[in-house]
């Protein structure tokens, strides 16, 4: 029953961006009765029919469909280093009064929006590194095949991916600490303890796959965290991914590609968030409602 | 613990108390800077060529100059206040249309609040930046601070529609039901309680989301036009020339980085959480 639930709020979230994506895409209709138009739009994304770029006449579909693999090859980058980061800085953070106190400071690194830091890493990498950042769309081909290619992919997605890898690091570190602050009040560890479990034992065997099931109940907001600073890090770094494509399509009011973008974003943080919480669930993990 | 309350677990209480007095006096200083603004910048807004182009910070121009010869000083105190001025908009606009409308519709009656929990629950599913340069694609970008509140309200309306829904199940509101009194007035109640109780650091979450969302949407160019530049356009401004000149870049993003993170301080936000 919970996870029909799940999957009907899943659904009705689905529609609710599909029917958001038909009032955008309707703005591009001059003239003619909007609430008509939007059902018209709805009937035509029915049929898989988004319409064409009012700027490049081709498709929104296929080019939606040819930038969206780039947004999530960065994403996927920058959700590596926000695991690889992020996990252990929460565990750590929510260890220990000392952590637990010095845990506000990272403030002052959080208030700086995603744009400074990519612009600081671009800074950083010109004048101290002397390494000149060159964008390459797709790499992640390239760093299979090895070798001069794997390199250039590399420095292609360093960047971009530091800076949505820094983004995400701190949803991810949030995520970990608040699951671990519910999962370290359970009375179960008292009781393990006094069974003669050391904490390492518990802490391995019961509060690790709670941690893990709590960061994954987050996993859609984390998703959010890391589409925004995709956007920041594609107009900075020239990447050419699909929220690149979002601004350059609001910009020049191509309400087709503008509708399909937010669409195709919506539906994967969804899809994300539904996952996530199904996942914690099976998990056994907190806060999986 | 409102509406808005963080989670357990975050700075031990004596320390996070002091950090929000230490973030809203940043914001009083703030304020006080802003208000002053005309009298400590030495130049109005746009004065080009009052001393060579990028000339570094030195005893004349205290944080430099920028390509067209202008006083970063003059020029960062000008952006900071358009900045707190558009803030200070979005924010009221974030309040009304976030936590104070979130609580009004879940009292709504026949199933309205299910209804808008719903649209606003699907708006939650985009970034609140992607909503905000939306709207003003949609419309102009001399609307971006109520875009801006708008774009930054739906988390904050889920937040405060489930709070609100479940002190309508509270033995309190059973008893008040009980005893004839109407809904309208419990709302009120509950409504008055929630933010005396919580009205500072809700205003400090929002300025600090909107300050955010703000920025970056002028970063992107859909804010702020110049003469009347922010912070965000300004550092975008500096993207050419700020790898040579550091100082055309670094002072307004101090500069928005403190605002932030005072408004961050004073809500008593953990870092990474959502405003």
């Amino acid at each position: 029953m919970w996870l029909v639930r799940q999957f009907l709020k899943f659904v009705l979230g689905l529609l609710g961006a599909l029917i958001l994506a038909a009032a955008v895409a309707a703005a591009s209709a001059h003239g003619s009765h909007y609430p008509r138009e939007v059902l018209v739009r709805l009937f035509d994304f029915a049929h898989l029919n988004f319409g064409t770029s009012s700027i490049s006449g081709l498709p929104a579909a296929a080019l939606v469909a040819h930038r969206l693999p780039a947004t999530l090859e960065l994403m996927a980058a920058g959700a590596i280093i926000a695991f690889l980061v992020g996990a252990p800085l929460g565990v750590l953070l929510g260890r220990g009064h000392a952590l637990r106190a010095a845990a506000p400071l990272l403030q002052l690194v959080a208030a700086a929006p995603v744009f400074c830091a990519g612009l600081g890493l671009l800074w950083l990498a010109a004048r101290v590194l002397h390494w000149t950042y060159t964008p390459q769309p797709l790499p992640w081909p390239a760093l299979a095949e090895g070798g001069h290619n794997a390199l250039l992919a590399l420095n292609a997605l360093s960047l971009p991916g530091l800076t949505v890898g820094a983004a995400g690091a701190a949803a991810v570190q949030l995520a970990v600490r608040r699951a671990e602050s519910h999962a370290i009040e359970e009375p179960y560890r008292r009781g393990l303890k006094l069974m003669g479990l050391n904490s390492f034992e518990i802490d391995r065997l019961y509060l690790a796959p709670q941690v893990f099931a709590g960061m994954l109940a987050g996993f859609g907001e984390i998703v959010l965290a890391l589409f925004s600073a995709a956007a920041v890090a594609e107009w900075l770094f020239g990447w050419p991914g699909a929220a690149v494509l979002f601004l350059k399509s609001v910009a020049l009011h191509d309400w087709n590609v503008t509708a399909l973008v937010l669409l195709a974003f919506a539906s994967v943080s969804l899809l994300a968030d539904f996952s996530g919480v199904v996942a914690a669930r099976a998990m056994g993990g907190v806060d999986a409602s | 613990m409102t509406a808005f309350a963080s989670f357990r677990g975050s700075a031990a209480p004596s320390l996070r108390t002091a950090l929000r007095s230490i973030g809203f006096a940043g914001l009083g200083l703030i304020a006080v800077v802003v208000s002053l603004g005309d009298v400590i910048a030495r130049l109005p807004p746009g004065s080009d060529h009052v001393g060579p182009p990028l000339s570094p910070p030195s005893v004349l121009f205290a944080f430099g100059t920028d390509l067209f010869g202008r006083d970063m000083v003059s020029e960062t105190l000008h952006a900071l206040a358009v900045s707190v001025d558009m803030a200070g908009m979005a924010m009221l606009v974030a309040i009304a249309a976030g936590g104070l409308a979130g609580f009004v519709a879940a009292r709504l009656p026949w199933g309205f609040g299910l209804v808008m929990r719903w649209i606003v629950g699907v708006l939650t599913s985009l970034p609140a930046l992607f909503l905000a340069i939306l709207c003003i694609g949609l419309s102009a970008r001399g609307y971006a601070p109520l875009y801006a509140g708008l774009a930054a309200s739906p988390l904050a309306f889920v937040r405060a529609f489930d709070r609100a829904q479940e002190l309508g199940s509270s033995p309190h509101a059973e008893f008040a039901r009980a005893t004839g009194v109407s809904a309208m007035s419990l709302l009120r109640r509950d409504l008055t309680y929630e933010f005396r109780a919580g009205f500072l650091a809700v205003a400090a979450r929002a300025l600090a989301a909107v300050t955010i969302i703000l920025a970056t949407v002028s970063f992107f160019g859909f804010g702020s036009a110049p003469p009347n530049r922010d912070l965000g356009l300004m550092i975008a401004a500096s993207r050419e020339t700020y790898v040579d000149a550091w100082w055309t870049a670094t002072f307004p993003a101090i500069a928005l980085a403190l605002l932030i993170l005072f408004a961050r301080l004073a809500a008593g936000l953990e870092e990474g959480e959502r405003p």
